[in-house]
């Protein structure tokens, strides 16, 4: 049981450090990454106790201890990894190379927004840092607690058809880019305000009668994807 | 190697899937924390709570048919030539009263499984355990085709206590047995 127990710290260690090995940020979330560390630990723990269980055990119920096992090793650690795991679920969904990791789909739109030369909205708001993280998820979400729920849901979605390859090129949204995803941090700044275009418009705007993308998007595209790139 | 019995069979056969699925679920989420991607997430947040929800509900719906054997009034159970009743150091849960057939007293001495006794119709196994609330000193194996009535331990303790009679015939028993096995190691 100790030998399981340490070989199991020992692969948790491994894996935290393996992770943690490609991110040279200026700052880092302590939370996510001491809580990742701490998941890890907890699941490879799990992982022996378990094995441990059904090599000594194979299902009999001898005591306490066989009785104490099970329950920790399906009950309890399960239950607090899928838990905590769920947040960072939440958390790392949100991440520009979790986007990316759809490369068949994402990699051309991230590719854009991620290149100095391109003057598409995403380019523009990406190299200036107007957005300082998770750049995709800030635009493509909408306001409120519930907004992030439906883009967690949309992006079920999405995962399922680029797994089973039912998706169809070029990619598009499913419908009208939402005005609020704007104006949720460009409303009414004092930049905005110098435009009377916007405060004429202002009902319409809010009320997304009249589009920001009906301006903006002409001189300036959302992503700019050549059509081999599009069609990949 | 000798069959177990039907119903305790099925728990650990149960026991060991809730295991799997558990097991499972732990791997998807370590998948999910060394490389997040589209795929690895999507098991982890969908399929993780199903097999863990899974496999509890069948972690309690295990220990409630535990729970219930132990507090059971007779329940019947057969057993096939070479099946066993119950190990050397199990935890003692029922006391057996043989309907028919023949079963095998067994210990392990030396490295070497020894047949101490045989028992046959009329006749009773597995009390001492429950009285003396230590575990099964010895493995039980049905010698043939056998038919047993097992009582759980709160009602066989509840019998003894209403039926004097039946306890001290019970304690002669229990205390011959040990007689005997203390002569058999001498």
């Amino acid at each position: 049981m100790r030998r399981s127990l340490v070989f199991a710290m020992t692969v948790g260690a491994v894996c935290a450090s393996a992770q943690q090995s490609d991110s040279v940020a200026f700052h880092t979330d302590p939370v996510e990454v001491w809580g990742t560390r701490f998941l890890i630990t907890v699941i490879c723990i799990g992982i022996a106790v378990l094995l441990f269980t059904m090599i000594k055990y194979r299902g009999r119920t001898t005591g306490a201890v066989s009785w104490g096992l099970l329950i920790a090793g399906i009950g309890i650690v399960p239950m607090v990894s899928t838990g905590f795991g769920t947040l960072l679920v939440f958390d790392r969904a949100e991440r520009v190379e979790f986007c990316a990791s759809c490369h068949l789909t994402m990699q051309g739109f991230v590719d854009d927004m991620k290149n100095p030369k391109s003057e598409s909205l995403a380019a523009i708001h990406f190299k200036n840092k107007f957005i300082p993280d998770n750049q995709c998820y800030v635009c493509h979400t909408s306001y409120g607690m519930f907004g992030t729920v439906e883009a967690k849901m949309s992006g079920l979605v999405d995962v399922y058809k680029y797994y089973t390859r039912t998706f169809h090129k070029p990619i598009m949204m499913r419908g009208p880019y939402p005005n609020h995803d704007c104006l949720k941090c460009h409303a009414e700044s004092a930049l905005w305000l110098k435009h009377d275009e916007h405060i004429q418009a202002k009902a319409d705007l809010f009320a997304d009668k009249v589009k920001c993308l009906d301006c903006h998007g002409a001189s300036n595209p959302a992503h700019t994807l050549n059509e081999k790139v599009a069609m990949r | 190697m000798a069959k177990i019995h039907g119903s305790s069979k099925s728990s650990q056969i149960l026991l060991i899937a809730a295991q799997v699925l558990a097991l499972i679920a732990l791997v998807l989420g370590l998948q999910f924390l060394v490389n997040t991607t589209g795929g690895t997430l999507f098991l982890f947040s969908s399929g993780a709570p199903m097999l863990v929800f899974a496999a509890v509900a069948i972690l309690i719906g295990v220990a409630i048919y535990k729970y219930n054997t132990s507090h059971h009034l007779f329940d019947i159970e057969s057993y096939e030539p070479g099946d066993i009743v119950f190990h050397e150091g199990d935890v003692g849960e029922c006391a057996y009263f043989i309907h028919s057939g023949e079963v095998e007293v067994i210990r392990e001495h030396q490295g070497q499984q020894q047949v101490i006794a045989r028992l046959g119709k009329d006749q009773y196994f597995g009390e001492m355990a429950l009285l003396t609330n230590n575990r099964r000193n010895a493995t039980i194996r049905a010698a043939s085709k056998v038919r047993v009535a097992a009582l759980g331990k709160k009602n066989f303790m509840t019998l003894l206590s209403v039926l004097p009679g039946t306890k001290e015939d019970i304690l002669k028993t229990v205390q011959a047995r040990a007689m005997a096995q203390v002569g058999g190691r001498r």
